[in-house]
């Protein structure tokens, strides 16, 4: 997965908290670079950014210039959480520093620059390395997640029968939908892989349910061109979590046999020719010993 | 008739005055109290290496986080031995904004009276 250090710029330029002002705005010229960290006696004590020196007189020292509250990262964090620290103290830095030492800065373009691989080109949606990542940050942080996929029936007939430019709109379409109807504060939607989309959510696994069937009903009450009828299948699978022994190995396999999960109860869902299928709640830790009994379930 | 120029024209005469003015360095070169301005050309850093090196232990730097106007005080800690910090400061700080913008340091000379009226038993 993409983590801050792969990104971040290692060439870096510090300076003293009595060094004043106008060196530190000489050297940020200099350089080409819009902020220093402030280092005293080896202790990041602040930074000194572009705007500080706007903001502040030449004569200042930049201990009496720059910004002391300083927003850090670890240099194994992920870009999305470079990127959500960014948003939430409004900032377009952070000093990346391991343990106690400094080891870089990451900048918002760089770490936009990041993101946009991950981007699909397609339908401007997530790709499926962004459901991953949020799924496990989700699992880090104790939340009770469900995942939610949704394969539209019938593409490759589609694509067949109208072309694929005619197929590639649907595409676009079906992510618009889901799109509106996704709540960003507790969903994130992904593509998956070609017509199938997935959606990991901290909705508890009964609202899961409803909101996959919200889907659904969107999609048979939309227009479509040419007048075809588009419709999706959906499965649902959720659980809680406990005894994980290793989390970032353990979140890492419940977030692959959730996605696994869902993906065959919407197989089921299309062959049933029932909207949604819903794997029931169970119990993460004794997941890896009735795996079998639910994909025999499922089959 | 014009009489002809017969003297050359010179170089200009260049001469120096200097006045010398003598006083002895006032140490702090400070005095009271400093309020020191947000964007005042020195900040309440750049105050306290001045006043540690100059007159060490000797004066206080309270930073004013919300003030629009200052950023910091420096005060003589043997102020505080007459009168309680916060009283001192409202009172200053009330008088320092009146006067001065957030560009300035502004420096301050107090002078406390106490008056003490006591009845003991005869």
């Amino acid at each position: 997965m993409h983590m801050v250090k792969n990104i971040m710029s290692q060439k870096l330029y510090t300076i003293g908290p009595l060094t004043g002002v106008s060196r530190a705005a000489t050297i940020m010229e200099r350089s080409g670079i819009g902020c220093l960290p402030v280092v005293d006696e080896g202790k990041l004590v602040g930074i000194i950014t572009s705007r500080d020196i706007r903001g502040s007189h030449p004569n200042r020292l930049v201990a009496d210039a720059m910004t002391r509250d300083v927003v850090t990262i670890p240099p194994t964090a992920s870009i999305w959480e470079a990127k959500e620290l960014m948003e939430k103290y409004k900032i377009e830095r952070l000093v990346v520093v391991d343990e106690k030492s400094i080891v870089g800065i990451v900048t918002k373009a760089q770490i936009m620059a990041g993101l946009s691989k991950y981007i699909d080109s397609l339908t401007g949606l997530n790709k499926a390395e962004v459901f991953y990542e949020r799924a496990r940050q989700l699992l880090k942080e104790s939340h009770e997640i469900a995942v939610i996929f949704l394969d539209v029936d019938n593409f490759g007939l589609i694509n067949k029968e109208y072309g694929h430019v005619y197929g590639d709109n649907i595409l676009r379409k079906v992510a618009v939908i889901l799109d509106k109807l996704v709540d960003k504060n507790r969903d994130t939607l992904c593509r998956y892989a070609g017509d199938e989309f997935a959606v990991v959510t901290t909705r508890p696994l009964e609202e899961a349910e409803k909101f996959a069937l919200q889907l659904v009903m969107a999609f048979a009450n939309e227009k479509w061109p040419a007048e075809i009828k588009i419709t999706i299948s959906v499965g649902v699978a959720g659980g809680r979590r406990s005894g994980i022994r290793n989390l970032n190995e353990d979140s890492s396999y419940i977030v692959k046999n959730l996605i696994n999960m869902a993906s065959l109860a919407s197989t089921k869902a299309k062959k049933l020719k029932r909207p949604v299928v819903v794997v029931d709640a169970i119990e993460f830790k004794e997941m890896v010993r009735k795996q079998e009994f639910v994909y025999d379930n499922l089959k | 008739m014009l009489s002809k120029e017969t003297s050359r024209s010179t170089e200009p005469l260049r001469k120096a005055d200097i006045n010398i003015k003598l006083s002895e360095f006032e140490i702090p070169p400070m005095q009271d109290i400093m309020l020191v301005g947000k964007k005042a050309p020195i900040g309440p850093e750049a105050v306290r290496q001045m006043v540690d090196a100059v007159s060490p232990d000797q004066y206080e730097i309270v930073r004013l986080n919300d003030h629009e106007v200052f950023e910091a005080v420096v005060l003589k800690k043997s102020l505080l031995k007459l009168l309680p910090k916060e009283k001192l400061l409202s009172v200053v700080i009330e008088e320092g904004n009146r006067i001065a913008n957030e560009n300035m340091v502004v420096k301050a000379q107090i002078n406390i009276t106490i008056q003490v009226s006591r009845t003991v038993d005869l």
